[in-house]
């Protein structure tokens, strides 16, 4: 699905050279459940912008769905972030003025999706997160867990094979920040692949497969087997990015 | 997708109403102000009778004794005098012509009902009415033979009409100039141009006249002239008959010329009559010249618009530019502020050229109301400059092109102001703006 070789990204101002990324490979198998970890700045949210074509990187390869992503221009990437790939962020990043419905429309309207196709989608994707009855309200007259989770049937709206989080419960309680990852859990059963920047351990455990960033390169591989609160979700391996 | 721009703009303006307010005043005093002056000049160098004013041809002709200098910027005269205008109008030429001069009269009913007041009115031949197309609302253009042998026959308008009868159909009915009893004949539309193109030597944009009687009545009434007259010979003179024969310069004349080729049949003859002229020992001169200018050349040629309307114009049009300006730096910290939604939409996959044509489409939107508003102070101003003049009455108003110029000039405008900071907004990299939401 995901397949990064030696991917480097530098920051280059007049007189400093900040290496974000280092020699960074990984790849993710299609229906894979990453947590990706890491301490702050260490490149995290990096490599999920260049996994989701958010930013172009400065040197590797990268290919994604079995398409080298590294020739494509701007629009091409536009392209294919909207056909490939849904986001989740932190902030929840839903636009104000839209509401709920509207929210969730933004990917499909730049798909070219019809007008009868997108509300049968929209209705689809508020069902599964549970909002349906909500459509017509704003963001701001939800609440946090309520607004990530318009944010998650925004990223399934266009059917996006890869779903990338960064940070989804960090402006969540517990309570709500358990039921989003459940919520994703059920989104991955269903088939997306999804990675998932954490500072929680414990939801990071959950996934099951770990990998740790550490100033710009995969520092630790850890591969859980099973389920997070099993024996069997014990680290099985741990590899340093060369031997990726 | 347009639609969907397009509710997203109304949304915009919405929720940012004094800035959106703010932009679409401001464009609308640059659209009012530019409209104003640009309708005054419109009206003033429009063409007043598209359709013909290319066959429809005033002559010059250079008739001086050689070593004398006529005030124009190719030496000829603008008028000429009553003989050659008689002359070119009796000759054995196929063309439609006619001369004429304006001057006034005491109208009346030589009734005690009806006070008298004076008319600005114009001598004419029964020609005149074609060249021009005066459209009759009663009767028609004095006969051939009345204009030669019963020339106290008169055309009036509308207006004279409607004072004067009522707006009864008053052929055949008498009407007073001064002590004279003329029969209608015929009663025309009020002229609706907006220059008096057919005599430009006399006020290009002063009312029309609104009696019309012979140019044979001249001689029988010693009719005198109520506009220009100049000369470049002295002649003392004695009498009115010594005026027709004089070489003052105080009639225009006008001519139909279907053609090149009759135009230059006509210039043929214009030289002829010239070297005539001159064989009959009238001036002193070796080399001729004539010029043949149609409608339009004929009111580039007098400057019928002064330099002083253009300046005014690019002046209008350099405030148009200022409020740009301004828009621009509005419309930069509007976009500016909305990086991180627009991030956002990138994020989800907007293209860049989708980004731009949704900001554009939000300019255009504030261009289109700011040219709506922009007409309304257009209309102001026009009324403003109507009121410091009757002269502006026709002058100082909006036809349809400058009606549908306004918009589209309005939204060239916030087009122009926009281009930037759409630009700038659509290069927005997303990746700035997800984590810092």
């Amino acid at each position: 699905m995901l397949k990064m070789q030696n991917i480097s990204k530098v920051y280059q101002t007049d007189s400093v050279q900040t290496h974000a990324l280092r020699d960074f490979s990984l790849e993710v198998n299609e229906g894979e459940f990453i947590a990706v970890t890491g301490p702050s700045g260490s490149g995290k949210t990096t490599f999920l912008n260049m996994a989701g074509l958010l930013e172009p990187f400065s040197s590797g390869q990268y290919t994604l769905d079995g398409i080298d992503v590294g020739g494509l221009s701007d629009n091409q990437r536009a392209d294919l972030r909207n056909q490939k790939i849904g986001f989740i962020f932190q902030g929840f990043n839903l636009i104000p003025d839209l509401n709920i419905f509207e929210n969730v429309e933004v990917p499909l309207r730049y798909r070219g999706v019809s007008s009868k196709e997108r509300k049968r989608r929209i209705d689809e994707c508020l069902e599964q997160v549970g909002l349906a009855s909500r459509a017509k309200h704003l963001p701001q007259q939800l609440s946090g867990g309520q607004q990530q989770r318009v944010a998650i049937a925004r990223a399934l709206a266009g059917n996006p094979r890869f779903l990338l989080a960064d940070e989804p419960t960090g402006n969540l309680d517990t309570l709500m920040a358990r039921q989003v990852m459940e919520l994703l859990e059920e989104i991955n059963r269903n088939g997306a692949t999804i990675v998932m920047v954490t500072h929680d351990p414990e939801l990071a455990r959950r996934a099951p497969r770990n990998i740790q960033v550490v100033d710009g390169q995969l520092a630790d591989f850890t591969l859980y087997q099973g389920k997070p609160d099993s024996e069997s979700t014990r680290p099985i391996a741990s590899r340093t990015t060369a031997e990726v | 997708m347009l639609l969907h721009y397009i509710d997203l703009s109304w949304r915009s303006v919405k929720n940012t109403p004094v800035i959106s307010f703010l932009m679409v005043f401001a464009i609308a005093i640059g659209i009012g102000i530019t409209m104003t002056s640009l309708s005054v000049y419109h009206m003033m160098s429009m063409d007043p009778i598209p359709h013909k004013s290319s066959k429809i041809h005033y002559p010059q002709l250079q008739l001086m004794d050689e070593g004398n200098e006529w005030n124009s910027s190719d030496n000829l005269p603008r008028q000429l005098s009553y003989q050659d205008a008689t002359n070119l109008y009796n000759a054995d030429i196929d063309v439609l012509s006619s001369p004429s001069f304006r001057s006034g009269f005491s109208v009346h009913l030589n009734s005690p009902d009806v006070k008298p007041r004076m008319e600005p009115a114009r001598l004419v031949n029964r020609e005149f009415f074609d060249i021009f197309e005066r459209p009759f609302i009663y009767g028609q253009a004095w006969s051939r033979d009345a204009q030669d042998n019963k020339p106290y026959v008169a055309v009036i308008t509308k207006e004279i009409n409607d004072r004067f009868f009522n707006g009864e159909n008053s052929v055949g009915k008498e009407l007073y100039l001064d002590n004279k009893s003329y029969r209608i004949v015929g009663v025309t539309e009020d002229w609706d141009h907006h220059v008096k193109y057919y005599d430009v030597n006399n006020g290009a944009f002063n009312s029309s006249e609104s009696i019309y009687i012979p140019f044979t009545i001249a001689p029988l009434e010693e009719v005198g002239t109520w506009g220009n007259m100049n000369g470049w010979k002295h002649e003392p003179l004695r009498g009115y008959q010594d005026l027709l024969t004089s070489e003052k310069l105080w009639t225009q004349f006008w001519v139909v010329l279907e053609n090149e080729e009759q135009k230059d049949a006509y210039g043929r003859f214009l030289m002829a009559y010239m070297e005539d002229q001159n064989a009959r020992g009238r001036f002193q001169r070796e080399n001729f010249e004539y010029k043949l200018r149609n409608v339009n050349e004929w009111m580039e040629y007098t400057e019928v618009v002064s330099e002083d309307n253009r300046i005014l114009v690019a002046l209008s049009f350099m405030f148009l530019m200022v409020c740009v300006a301004n828009i621009l730096g509005l419309l930069l910290a509007k976009f500016l502020r909305r990086a991180p939604e627009v991030g956002v939409r990138r994020a989800l996959g907007a293209s860049k050229r989708q980004i731009f044509l949704q900001h554009i489409v939000e300019v255009s939107v504030i261009g289109l109301a700011g040219g709506l508003l922009g007409i309304a102070i257009a209309q102001l101003g026009l009324w403003g400059v109507r009121t410091t003049n009757s002269y502006y009455d026709a002058l100082a108003t909006m036809d349809y092109t400058m009606l549908l110029a306004a918009p589209v000039i309005s939204l060239l405008a916030s087009f122009v102001a926009g281009l930037y900071p759409a630009w700038l907004v659509c290069k927005t990299q997303p990746a700035i703006y997800l984590k810092s939401q």
